[in-house]
């Protein structure tokens, strides 16, 4: 099983920390004992295994500074003396040869689905003259422990997408292709799935096409944010709207708007449209909140739950409640699991809001802090008692590097993060007894293991 | 259109409303009789959000500032749960069409087509 981690670095010499990447990458692939065998893809990007304790990381960059100085006469630098030099060639000379001083490959043993990994080892990618946009290639071998069902129902998914994305126009196309070929979680497809074997008219291939059609939805509304968000990167690759601008990026979220939307009709339960149109008006409406409230950033709790609901939650409660409406299932069923939708939801976007908060998640942390997205945890350090005055004058100005890298500090420093990880918990907790009441036809550790794992990034 | 319809449909997009929607609407009431009464208003409110979403967003033409994207991003979805709630499964995929038509032809650079003609089109769709 092959796949790519993708990621962006920020500084010319960062040492990203991707354990819980690969980690997650081996609970996916549902890999029990093996082998992850990783490689990096550029000339300039190293691997290493160490600790990750800033101070450490700092003295490996005095290292490699003392071994491989910067502009110390690399006979790569004289650009006069090479061949078809490129017009944005960096001079880099000293990156190559530290690079050369670490490794492009390594493996990790995988016992028992984790990394065997000693107490204080994790896995870095070095980067050694970003900031850049990097790759490294990773393959899994070994024993899998998935079930037929499980692959089989993912795959339905993948080839539905795969056939919808094969017949449209290729301007828009193109870039959905990219952006649904990044990867993503695919949790509101996974939730259409499984909620979609619950009642008496169960039919994979039909909860297979609302559940492509889902994503698609879910996609659509992401190219759209991303423009208003000006985020240049999505699932470490270009965003639509940097790749390839505004405009293309309005018309390919609004193709893939009516698209999602025409397929979701032509399914034929008109309670399964109205639930999904219901959920799409409330993402839209509650993302014009949000970006009125980054006039008060952070804002308050109260609104911030709000927001989420509508922006997050609603899609994941009626990404359940359509899979369940499509087999038939009762009414209370119905009921039920829309409210563990919406749960999850919240505790899934409480979850993210941490990520930008981890070395290790592969995206620059203090990202939503510089594009003021709505964030729990910096909430919570605003209100918090000693670092609150300094992150409130902080986010009142202008947000260079210094000012996001001491607000990240901050709220790291501040109960803030343990706060929103237990919160999410305790939704994920309220959520799986929202399954206790009703009859799920033995799918109640399927959709409660897939809770969890919704939020196992901040575990 | 009824007080209360007005009042509901139109959360949050209550400007619209003076600043050419109202025009817009009217327009597509003539589309809409072969419906049932109470249909007729929600169907012509229907299609008058999606044309209003889409010139909003500037489809076709120079992209809206973030803000009147999402303006017109609500317009559309607001549209399209009125179709899944009031109309026949021919119009609502009639209409996913129209915009899919003129949404390809945007990021083709092509000339748009003419999205009245195309919703109006669509309000007629029997299959």
């Amino acid at each position: 099983m092959s796949h790519r981690l993708d990621f962006v670095t920020t500084h010319a010499t960062e040492f990203v920390d991707l354990t819980d990447r690969i980690r997650d990458e081996v609970r996916r692939a549902g890999l029990r004992n093996g082998r992850v065998h990783m490689q990096s893809l550029h000339t300039t990007l190293g691997l290493a295994i160490n600790e990750n304790e800033p101070l450490l990381l700092h003295d490996f960059e005095s290292l490699l500074d003392r071994l491989a100085p910067a502009g110390a006469g690399y006979e790569h630098d004289d650009f006069a003396r090479r061949f078809e030099v490129p017009l944005d060639e960096p001079a880099n000379g000293h990156a190559h040869c530290r690079q050369l001083l670490l490794s492009a490959f390594a493996t990790l043993m995988v016992e028992e689905g984790d990394l065997v990994l000693g107490r204080w080892q994790s896995m870095f990618a070095v980067e050694l003259d970003g900031p850049r946009q990097r790759q490294v290639a990773l393959q899994l071998d070994g024993e899998f422990a998935r079930s037929d069902e499980q692959v089989s129902l993912e795959a339905l998914v993948e080839l539905e997408l795969a056939r919808q994305l094969m017949v449209d126009p290729e301007p828009v196309a193109s870039p959905m292709r990219r952006l649904v070929g990044a990867g993503g979680k695919r949790l509101r497809p996974k939730l259409v799935q499984l909620t979609a074997g619950i009642g008496p008219r169960s039919d994979p291939l039909r909860a297979a096409e609302l559940a492509a059609a889902v994503e698609l939805l879910h996609n659509a509304t992401l190219i759209h944010d991303d423009y208003v968000d000006e985020s240049t990167h999505r699932r470490g690759r270009p965003t639509v709207a940097a790749a390839e601008g505004p405009e293309r990026a309005i018309a390919v979220g609004d193709y893939y708007f009516a698209k999602a939307t025409r397929l979701i009709a032509q399914i034929g339960n008109g309670g399964v449209t109205s639930a999904l149109a219901e959920a799409l008006e409330a993402v839209c409406a509650s993302q014009i909140d949000d970006v009125a409230m980054r006039g008060s950033y952070p804002g308050d709790r109260d609104s911030y739950m709000r927001v989420i609901r509508g922006k997050t939650a609603s899609l994941f409660a009626a990404a359940c409640e359509s899979g369940a409406l499509l087999s038939g299932a009762a009414p209370d069923v119905v009921d039920a699991l829309g409210r563990f939708g919406v749960l999850l939801g919240t505790a899934f976007q409480m979850a993210d809001d941490m990520v930008d908060f981890s070395p290790s998640s592969g995206k620059p942390v203090g990202l939503d802090i510089r594009q003021r997205v709505l964030s729990l945890p910096l909430i919570y350090a605003a209100e918090d008692r000693v670092v609150g005055p300094e992150v409130r004058r902080l986010l009142a100005g202008a947000l260079g590097d210094a000012e996001v890298g001491r607000v990240a500090e901050l709220v790291t420093a501040s109960g803030a993060l343990p706060r929103v990880r237990q919160e999410a918990k305790g939704l994920i907790d309220a959520a799986v007894r929202e399954l206790d009441a009703v009859e799920l036809d033995g799918l109640r550790p399927a959709l409660a293991g897939l809770a969890l794992s919704a939020v196992d990034r901040i575990s | 259109m009824s007080v209360q319809l007005l009042d509901r449909e139109l959360d949050r997009l209550e400007g619209l409303w003076s600043d050419g929607l109202s025009e817009t609407y009217g327009s597509y009431l003539d589309a809409v009789g072969h419906f049932d009464p109470e249909m007729q208003p929600k169907l012509a409110l229907a299609a008058a959000l999606i044309e209003a979403g889409v010139r909003l967003q500037g489809l076709g033409g120079r992209a809206a500032p973030p803000t009147t994207l999402l303006i017109g991003d609500l317009c559309l979805a607001r549209g399209s749960r009125l179709l899944a709630d009031n109309a026949p499964l021919a119009v609502q995929v009639a209409f996913a069409r129209a915009i899919e038509t003129a949404s390809s032809a945007a990021a083709a650079g092509q000339p748009a087509p003419a999205l009245r003609q195309l919703l109006r089109q669509s309000l007629g769709a029997t299959r």
